[in-house]
């Protein structure tokens, strides 16, 4: 539950306890158990604190650019250090204070002392007439604004760190350059936010604004480091790259879907966990194209020039350990969707060296592995466990159809299979409607 | 007040003021000390959304000969020894992978390389201009770029390093130039 969610229940609380919807004691343990956390702030807060703060920071910039001719370069100099040396003596007073400063202060507090640190080195780059690429100006203002996050507590700069670590990574897939200049750093810098992972054991809930910014970050970042290691393996002669990270993202998916969480953000709903919601649609997605032949083909001509990289096998490395916990922690449901990500290298043993590979029995084994999932998602709901019977029904739909579009059936014959599908899946809907229905109906056992 | 969180935040500070307080002191020392070479250089006026309008520098010298014996790749690093010629503009007259042990010399990126020649990368490539000056230094630059007397950048040159000064037009400095022509 957020913030939000506790506020609204301690405010009906009380109306309740008059009406004698429940008892005092009952109101008691549901004032203890939802108490609001007034350390982590709101949305708007942050927004609000964020807006005032780029305002001030964007005018600090705009007239830093201006560049001021008529004045010596001591005293363009102070324009840079004086905003910077007043927004540090801010974060001081706040982080002096602590838990009595506000936590929209902090989050303002920070942002300013992140931007005054951008604008101070963007005059002296214009002063001194600096070359350089904006990529590298991004870079060390990042490295200089992270401590921020971790001792102001702000969102607002972990967010502006995220998305500007995306970027730069984006950025710095270029051919032929040095790793250390590559997004081959990425995974480095994302490390520069641990204590922020939602498996971290931090006291801390972390936002869900966060969470989404941190796992769409990583997508772009990794897939980046992906790119690029392809890229570079064909200067030593190996082709096919294309193919080779279509697999890698394929392997990141499983990774981020995988990502080692602690007891308490395993319980929380799905909505929560953006790097399971968005690693699996792109597992699911890659199984459908999979029961292509000719896509299981392509697929199949990648993997061995991509098991020459030696990104791959730090991928496989880092999901083989995420397999092993996440079986521990008997993550079932992901486990059996990250496993799609691994089939193409059930084919390894019948891989050989100058054939054309053949996508055939890949396309297949896609298929039925895809199957199996669909129906363990319903069954597992009838069963009485926890399931997703209708993510299983649209899976096991999308499977059809995508069957039935590459089947050389005459067009009759494909609307005719079209239309069942959709009647069959509408029916099963309104179906799983009617027994929530009376699940919710059912009085609760004495 | 917790002592560790602290810590963080003034060696954040400190690197905050460290980074750009390193680059001034290093450019400072160019600027007096370095010697003077002169460049002649083509530019148009292109905008940096953080650091304003600047004139975009590039110095006709794109390329230089390898000498024998050189092994060079894409992206090295490597020393080129400037030599004033008659009219005063510099030009390469050799290139090593370790600084020279006399003259005027700056630290390069080996560009593409070819046969016995590599293209080089500079390590400027902007000037900074104010924004009212910046349209009539486009107009400037338009003007004078294909000229006889062509423009050229003043640069300082210390160890390897290398500071953007100056423009200039048949020796005379780019923003006075600019201020007379604005009158």
């Amino acid at each position: 539950m957020s913030n939000n969610h506790h506020r609204w229940l301690l405010e009906q609380l009380p109306q309740w306890e008059r009406e004698g919807l429940v008892s005092t004691d009952a109101a008691r343990t549901l004032r203890e158990r939802h108490a609001v956390d007034d350390s982590q702030p709101g949305a708007a807060q942050i927004v609000m604190g964020a807006l005032g703060a780029l305002l001030i920071g964007s005018g600090l910039i705009a007239i830093i650019g201006f560049n001021w001719d008529d004045f010596t370069r001591p005293v363009r100099l102070m324009f840079a250090f004086v905003p910077l040396l007043l927004t540090q003596l801010f974060s001081f007073r706040a982080l002096q204070r602590g838990e009595a400063t506000a936590a929209w202060v902090r989050e303002t507090a920070a942002l300013l002392q992140a931007l005054a640190t951008g604008a101070c080195i963007a005059l002296v780059s214009q002063i001194y007439n600096l070359g350089g690429e904006w990529p590298d100006f991004l870079f060390w203002w990042l490295l200089l604004s992270l401590p921020l996050v971790w001792v102001l507590r702000s969102s607002a700069v972990a967010i502006f760190y995220l998305i500007g670590i995306a970027v730069w990574s984006v950025a710095q897939v270029e051919h032929s350059r040095p790793w250390y200049d590559s997004p081959l750093l990425y995974p480095l810098l994302l490390l520069g936010l641990l204590p922020y992972w939602p498996g971290w054991k931090n006291k801390a809930t972390l936002s869900l604004s966060v969470r989404w910014v941190m796992t769409l970050s990583a997508i772009f970042g990794l897939c980046s480091a992906a790119v690029f290691a392809c890229d570079r393996s064909t200067t030593t002669g190996h082709g096919y790259y294309e193919n080779c990270f279509f697999w890698l993202w394929t392997l990141t998916a499983a990774v981020l879907a995988l990502f080692p969480l602690n007891p308490s953000c395993l319980d929380e709903p799905t909505r929560r966990k953006p790097q399971v919601v968005l690693g699996s649609l792109w597992l699911l997605g890659y199984g459908v194209a999979a029961t292509f032949h000719g896509t299981s083909r392509e697929i199949l001509r990648g993997m061995p020039h991509a098991l020459h990289l030696p990104w791959c096998w730090g991928l496989l490395t880092v999901l083989a350990a995420f397999l092993v916990l996440a079986f521990l922690r008997r993550r079932w449901a992901v486990l059996a969707i990250a496993s799609i990500s691994l089939l193409p290298v059930l084919m390894i043993p019948l891989y050989r060296p100058k054939a054309q590979p053949d996508g055939m029995l890949l396309s297949w084994l896609a298929l039925l592995h895809l199957s199996a999932i669909g129906i363990t998602l319903i069954v597992l709901e009838f069963a009485g466990k926890k399931g997703a019977p209708r993510l299983g029904a649209t899976l096991l739909s999308v499977l059809i159809i995508a069957r039935m579009a590459d089947s050389d059936l005459s067009l009759l014959t494909k609307g005719v299979a079209f239309i069942g599908v959709g009647i069959a899946f509408l029916g099963f809907n309104i179906l799983m409607g009617r027994m929530l229905k009376q699940k919710t109906a059912a009085p609760l056992p004495a | 007040m917790k002592t560790f969180p602290l810590i963080i935040f003034g060696i954040a500070a400190l690197a905050q003021w460290a980074a750009p307080l390193s680059q001034i002191w290093t450019h400072e020392q160019v600027l007096a000390q370095g010697t003077l070479i002169r460049l002649k250089c083509q530019a148009p006026d292109p905008y940096d959304p953080l650091r304003g309008r600047y004139l975009a520098v590039r110095p006709v010298l794109r390329e230089a000969t390898l000498p024998a014996g050189l092994k060079l790749q894409k992206g090295m690093q490597v020393y080129a020894l400037l030599t004033p010629g008659a009219d005063g503009i510099a030009t390469i007259s050799a290139l090593s992978l370790t600084p020279p042990a006399d003259g005027a010399y700056i630290r390069l990126r080996a560009g593409y390389v070819y046969s016995d020649k590599a293209s080089i990368e500079w390590p400027f490539d902007r000037f900074y201009v104010n924004e009212k000056l910046a349209p009539e230094a486009d107009k400037w630059f338009a003007e004078n770029i294909r000229g006889d007397k062509g423009i050229t950048a003043e640069v300082r040159v210390l160890n390897g390093r290398a500071v953007l000064a100056d423009l200039s037009l048949d020796g005379k400095p780019f923003r006075e130039i600019l201020k007379e022509r604005a009158k």
